[in-house]
């Protein structure tokens, strides 16, 4: 039985295959991603798109866990319960944490130090991606840094209607 | 009331960047030969059933068990897939043990098989279509997809890893020469594996803090490498376990916690995770595992450790989140070697996942080390006598954990 089951085994080793045929063959293929769907629901985001519109940010709360969710949520993780009470929040942020990135400019070729953060908004309970002030020092950012919202000229109702987010200096004189 | 699960032996494919001259069933084969060598007394009639996973979408290949049976030794056999992102290999070991312990008729030995041959399909396209759905999202909101790409450029598995460094370097105050330290230690253990990747032999801090940074604070030098590379996984029952093997490894606490999604957040609404470095899903797995095992004292009771880490920073994280040390010391037990091979507690003396990284078989790697640790059969096995290790998993949609904790006696406590 032993020799039996020995025998079975050293069949299976891909040894003497493997003299003949040492490299693989390549063929190259690519799939389009345009032809996925992806459903969601953006109902609960409207307030909020409208809003920043007017130069004002809100978020929704929810009832159970009293969380705020910035941008808002669908649904409240935590709980399983629809946040449905909107709250004004602050202009004001602090940065939770960063990372810098080097990109490559495709138009120079030349690489470029930019500082990516999470930022955690004034009043609200979760953090988000956002771009700094292009003109705020690289090595600068720290965590816990102070930012405010800079707001385009021309807003249309879009989270990119925040260009970026300045430094302040003292957060007390801008918190009105 | 399960039954006692052992771990009898385990086995890997050689790793490189390019396994150019296997494909992927002969690279999955080359594992479970090197899995069956370490027991000559079990032979493929033995093992009873099957589970494997990888990570879907990275090799452009999907559900690739369906043409893989053959070599796997799986015909006329229960075959399942598992596949959890980063932690695939964890939660195929986990599904494994699973097996076993649940006492099915007829189901006594499966072997667990995590594979990955990276190199024939795009990383960063498989990313993309993990994320599409939260990108999507954002583009409905109004940022526009090259911006989306400009701000994840640190959202990908480095961004979340950079922006866990930097939160993890402020508040222990370690400088980039303490991250460098970590991938010396893992790139010269991994010179002593036969099967990893990156063997660096001569690694200095000063060679690694060279590098340009890919991502601050993390250099090139730091970051994982992308490998081909299969690990199998043995579990078989404490009857059949004893019959098999010189020292059967009984596996007494497993976890698989998932936790919530970093960065981006459910449908693209941010994270509530203010701090990336806290990482509560690993304080509990750990728990959970540790209550299983009868592990009270972690710091005293574990003897090696294997924590997946693709970027130094998380394996100082790693170490101290699952008990091992104190928080905010796990630097200076790096400085004074008590992780090194000869330490008081080995961490990652197969060069770690900063050395080997075959994305699904990575998180399998970890427990199957530590198992053949307490075997003595590991390739770069410590000098003093092991009796309780662990191996850890992270990833998912980078919010996943598993743990397994491993001992020579068993301990396992079901409630």
């Amino acid at each position: 039985m032993s020799e039996k089951k020995m025998q079975r085994t050293e069949r299976k080793t891909l040894a003497y295959i493997k003299k003949d045929y040492v490299k693989t063959r390549t063929m190259p293929a690519s799939w389009y991603l345009s032809s996925y769907k992806f459903k969601f629901n953006i109902t609960h985001m409207q307030p909020f798109l409208k809003k920043l519109k007017e130069k004002k940010l809100v978020a929704n709360r929810c009832s159970g866990c009293n969380r705020i969710f910035y941008p808002p949520r669908f649904v409240c993780g935590a709980c399983l319960l629809k946040p449905d009470r909107w709250v004004d929040i602050r202009q004001t942020a602090n940065v939770s944490t960063y990372a810098i990135a080097f990109i490559k400019n495709p138009d120079t070729g030349e690489t470029e130090e930019k500082p990516m953060v999470l930022l955690q908004h004034d009043g609200a309970d979760t953090c988000f991606i956002a771009e700094l002030n292009p003109n705020i020092e690289t090595k600068g950012t720290y965590i816990n840094m102070p930012i405010k919202a800079h707001w385009r000229e021309e807003r249309t109702g879009g989270l990119m209607d925040i260009e970026y987010y300045d430094k302040i200096e003292d957060d007390a004189e801008d918190i009105d | 009331m399960g039954r006692q699960v052992c771990c009898i032996s385990a086995g890997f494919s050689e790793h490189a960047s390019k396994r150019s001259d296997v494909s992927m069933p002969e690279l999955v084969n080359e594992a479970i030969q090197d899995c069956l060598k370490k027991v000559p007394s079990v032979s493929l009639d033995d093992i009873d059933a099957f589970a494997n996973g990888n990570m879907p979408a990275f090799e452009g290949s999907n559900i690739p068990e369906l043409w893989m049976t053959d070599w796997l030794g799986a015909r006329n056999k229960p075959l399942m897939r598992i596949t959890t992102g980063g932690t695939t290999g964890g939660s195929v070991a986990i599904g494994g043990y699973y097996n076993v312990a649940a006492g099915i008729p007829g189901i006594d030995t499966v072997l667990a098989i995590a594979f990955e041959q990276q190199s024939q399909g795009d990383t960063a396209t498989g990313l993309a279509s993990v994320a599409l759905g939260e990108i999507s999202i954002l583009n409905n909101l109004g940022i526009s997809y090259q911006q989306i790409s400009r701000l994840l450029s640190a959202g990908a598995a480095i961004g979340v890893a950079a922006y866990q460094a930097t939160t993890y370097m402020s508040k222990t105050g370690i400088t980039e020469e303490d991250l460098a330290r970590v991938v010396v230690q893992n790139r010269r253990n991994a010179a002593k594996t036969w099967w990893a990747h990156l063997k660096m032999p001569d690694l200095t801090i000063a060679d690694v803090l060279d590098t340009p940074y890919v991502q601050y604070p993390l250099r090139y030098g730091m970051v994982c490498p992308a490998s081909d590379g299969v690990c199998a996984m043995l579990f078989t029952t404490e009857e059949k376990a004893k019959d098999w093997a010189d020292i059967p490894v009984y596996v007494n606490g497993v976890a698989s916690v998932a936790n919530e999604t970093a960065v981006l957040g459910y449908n693209g609404s941010g994270s509530a995770q203010l701090d990336p470095s806290v990482q509560l899903g690993a304080m509990r797995s750990a728990q959970l595992a540790y209550s299983q095992a009868g592990i009270s004292l972690p710091r005293k009771e574990i003897d090696y450790a294997e924590v997946y880490s693709p970027f130094p920073n998380q394996e100082l994280m790693w170490v101290e989140k699952l008990g091992l040390f104190e928080e905010a010391t796990a630097p200076q037990m790096y400085e004074n070697g008590i992780t090194a091979l000869n330490g008081e507690l080995p961490v990652n003396c197969s060069g770690g996942v900063n050395s080997t990284n075959a994305i699904g078989a990575s998180a399998m790697e970890r427990p199957a080390v530590a198992a053949l640790q307490i075997m003595g059969k590991a390739s770069n096995q410590v000098p003093k006598t092991v009796h309780t290790s662990i191996g850890s998993g992270w990833g998912g949609s980078l919010n996943l954990i598993t743990l397994m904790a491993m001992s020579d006696e068993p301990k396992r406590k079901w409630r």
